[in-house]
């Protein structure tokens, strides 16, 4: 019996037993599988940056016939949506927002029609509604546009399309690969990460806890495994399902949401088996440090779920963050993944384009996987 | 009996946790095909030291040989020729009988085709044929203590160590698992096995006694309790007497009369009567029953063996008593003086 043979076996010993347990108690199958699905979806449907029908109220004190057209300019688009507040004036103009009926009002001031006819720059206000500032500012971008080109076309109405107006500069803007701006396109890959990087980890920490607190593991110290062994067996089948669960994403991102897919098909296996096997070693980690189940799920929710959401880019722009948050992001993978992913798919790049992504994310799985081996107890008290 | 057939040499063994001394100078040997038994209260040792035997914990001093395999250098060569099952049992309780083997001769590094024919094999010396396909976790315990017994032998080692595995199990389960054990032996596997069952110890041919990380005793049973629990022994029994109160109060003042005499060693409470230890040549037989009918009540003697329960005790109390005399620095010899540590 020659060594490498006898290693070999020991290892699918453990895979086989591994894949076993998933078949006897389905739930882990759920979480690698299911989860990822609903996630998909709800954060699909649910967590959307594209703000449609905002609600805006008009306060028009102007009253004429220029000022209605002009509101009716605004609202034609249906990017914003009128909402009648009652009782809304200038001395209760906050009143919109206390009630939460609009995010936002526009004044039209005294005075408006009498200063289109007579030519005189025409100024509106908006007044909005702070408290979620995403909303606001989206709502004042939004705004902002619709606002000008309401104005230039009640300008036209009153001056006639024979006299054109010319505006000193124009930017004309083209939005590559994702026209749209659709924030599916931007979240699928982003989320792809997130729930590989939350039920991998989870995965891998439960398993090795399960075995360290039921005692199970103390009976394999006690055989001639060696402990690149072990890790090596629990890995495989959690490999295996990981890569399942990223096609099952992929494929649903690209089924609901119509995510495209741009780039190179080995590419991106490349990148998240990697990132995948980053991810089983941080579960790795974790149950060590954790040693029982209870433990192990929160600190493998806690450390594999918040970088991967918060610094990742996923949902928060890495360079709008401060300093610190910025260099610890770095230590992220989710960050790297995301990074290639949203380029394999939207860009259509390939492996020069992800290079960089691809040595980081191998680093981060090389350090986290000799530190999870080496400090994997020997024996268990 | 040549070295050679020394499966088991320990020399000086020790194991420290922090200032606390789990184990303190152990030694011992164990010859090929005997069932050594290892005996000791809570906390004494045994487990610290069949943890170290088995390859799991490395000595902090001192030498133990198993299997031909230095525990400290060599601990995977150690896991290779020997079973280990432990108190807590250890199978996955998720899977069958025979999904549990096939994982553990896996582990072992056995080829496919050996695991089945130790399978059946197995199953068929320990009966569990019928088993095989249930669900671990839904069997009794005494039937899981087989199944982990046969998980522990799949790859025929030369040694099996069992770290009390009738724990929790029903006499009558203990007791075929005791025969199985037995068979074992008989077939050439030398067993070392630890437990709190003194009825159990009496199956061993040998016995270790660990009190306070020392190994204070170590002889077949009978040679035990003779050097332990020295004179003879009578059992006192108040006969024929419903009234329990009266019956204990002439009992006390047996235990009085008796106590007085010279040459009594010790009159302790047993069941509802009493045990009473004497030397031969001090006292009589016939003083003792005298002693007995002074009370006003119908006294029964009979002669009592002595079991390992009370060399157990015997050993217990002398052991600490050592113990605390060693701790406050009396006497003892200069080699014992770096274990001066106080225990927890």
């Amino acid at each position: 019996m020659s060594a490498p043979a006898a290693s070999l076996r020991r290892i699918l010993a453990i895979a086989h037993k591994e894949v076993l347990h998933v078949v006897r108690d389905p739930r882990s199958l759920y979480l690698a599988l299911g989860m990822p699905v609903v996630l998909l979806i709800l954060f699909g449907f649910g967590v959307s940056f594209d703000m449609d029908h905002l609600p805006l109220a008009v306060l028009d004190e102007d009253g004429s016939d220029a000022s209605r057209s002009f509101a009716a300019h605004v609202f034609a688009s249906g990017e914003l949506e009128r909402v009648e507040v009652e009782g809304l004036d200038a001395a209760h103009s906050t009143l919109a927002f206390e009630r939460r009926e609009a995010i936002g009002v526009l004044i039209i001031p005294r005075g408006f029609a009498d200063d289109l006819s007579r030519g005189r720059a025409l100024s509106v206000q908006l007044l909005l509604d702070g408290v979620d500032p995403n909303t606001a500012v989206q709502a004042l971008g939004k705004a902002e546009t619709l606002v000008r080109s309401a104005g230039l076309s009640v300008l036209r109405e009153r001056t006639g399309a024979s006299n054109p107006i010319v505006l000193p500069i124009e930017t004309r803007v083209r939005t590559w690969f994702n026209p749209q701006a659709r924030s599916a396109l931007f979240i699928v890959p982003g989320l792809a990460a997130y729930i590989l990087a939350l039920v991998s980890v989870l995965l891998t920490s439960l398993t090795l806890a399960r075995e360290m607190e039921q005692g199970s593991m103390q009976q394999l110290f006690a055989t001639p495994v060696a402990r690149p062994e072990i890790v090596m067996g629990k890995l495989l089948p959690y490999l295996g399902l990981g890569a399942v669960a990223v096609l099952l994403v992929l494929t649903a991102g690209a089924w609901i949401f119509d995510v495209p897919f741009r780039g190179d098909w080995v590419a991106l296996s490349v990148a998240s088996l990697i990132f995948l096997i980053g991810m089983l070693g941080q579960g790795l980690l974790v149950s060590i440090v954790a040693r029982t189940q209870m433990v192990a799920t929160q600190l493998a929710t806690m450390t594999s779920m918040l970088p991967s959401l918060l610094l990742s880019g996923f949902l928060f722009p890495i360079e709008n963050m401060p300093l610190p948050l910025r260099v610890l992001s770095n230590i992220v993978p989710a960050r790297y993944y995301i990074h290639a992913l949203r380029g394999i798919l939207l860009r259509g790049n390939g492996f020069p384009e992800i290079g960089g992504d691809l040595s980081a994310l191998t680093i981060f799985a090389v350090v986290v996987l000799a530190l999870g081996t080496a400090r994997f107890p020997r024996t268990l008290a | 009996m040549s070295e050679r057939d020394h499966v088991i040499e320990v020399s000086h063994l020790e194991r420290t946790f922090g200032a606390f001394r789990a184990v303190d100078d152990v030694s011992f040997h164990v010859e090929r095909g005997e069932i050594f038994g290892y005996l000791g209260a809570n906390g004494a040792g045994k487990s610290t030291t069949i943890r170290m035997l088995s390859g799991l914990l490395a000595p902090s001093g001192g030498k133990a040989i198993v299997a031909g395999f230095d525990v400290g250098k060599e601990p995977d060569e150690v896991k290779a020729s020997i079973g280990y099952m432990s108190q807590k049992f250890s199978l996955y309780t998720d899977l069958t009988v025979s999904q549990n083997f096939d994982f553990f001769g896996g582990i072992y590094g056995l080829p496919r085709k050996e695991v089945k024919r130790r399978i059946a094999e197995l199953s068929e010396s320990l009966d569990l044929k019928p088993l095989l396909g249930e669900i671990t976790g839904s069997l009794g315990g005494g039937l899981r203590q087989r199944v982990a017994l046969a998980s522990a032998l799949l790859h025929q080692p030369e040694i099996v160590f069992l770290d009390e595995p009738t724990a929790g199990v029903d006499p009558v389960s203990r007791r075929s698992f005791w025969a199985l054990i037995r068979g074992l032996a008989s077939a050439g596997t030398t067993v070392f096995v630890t437990t709190h069952y003194m009825d159990e110890a009496e199956y061993c041919a040998r016995i270790g006694m660990m009190v306070a990380g020392r190994l204070v005793a170590l002889d077949t049973p009978a040679a035990l309790k003779k050097t332990w629990v020295p004179g003879r022994m009578l059992a006192v029994a108040a006969e024929g007497e419903p009234d329990k109160t009266k019956a204990a109060a002439a009992l006390r003042q047996t235990e009085a009369q008796m106590k007085a005499l010279p040459g009594v060693i010790s009159v302790e409470a047993f069941g509802a009567g009493l045990h009473v230890r004497f030397h031969d040549g001090e006292v009589s037989e016939a003083q003792l029953r005298q002693a007995a009918e002074t009370s006003e009540i119908a006294v029964d003697l009979r002669p009592v063996e002595a079991t390992l329960e009370h060399v157990f005790l015997a050993a217990a109390d002398a052991g600490s008593e050592a113990r605390i005399r060693k701790d406050q620095g009396f006497g003892e010899s200069a080699t014992s003086n770096s274990s001066n540590e106080a225990t927890p």
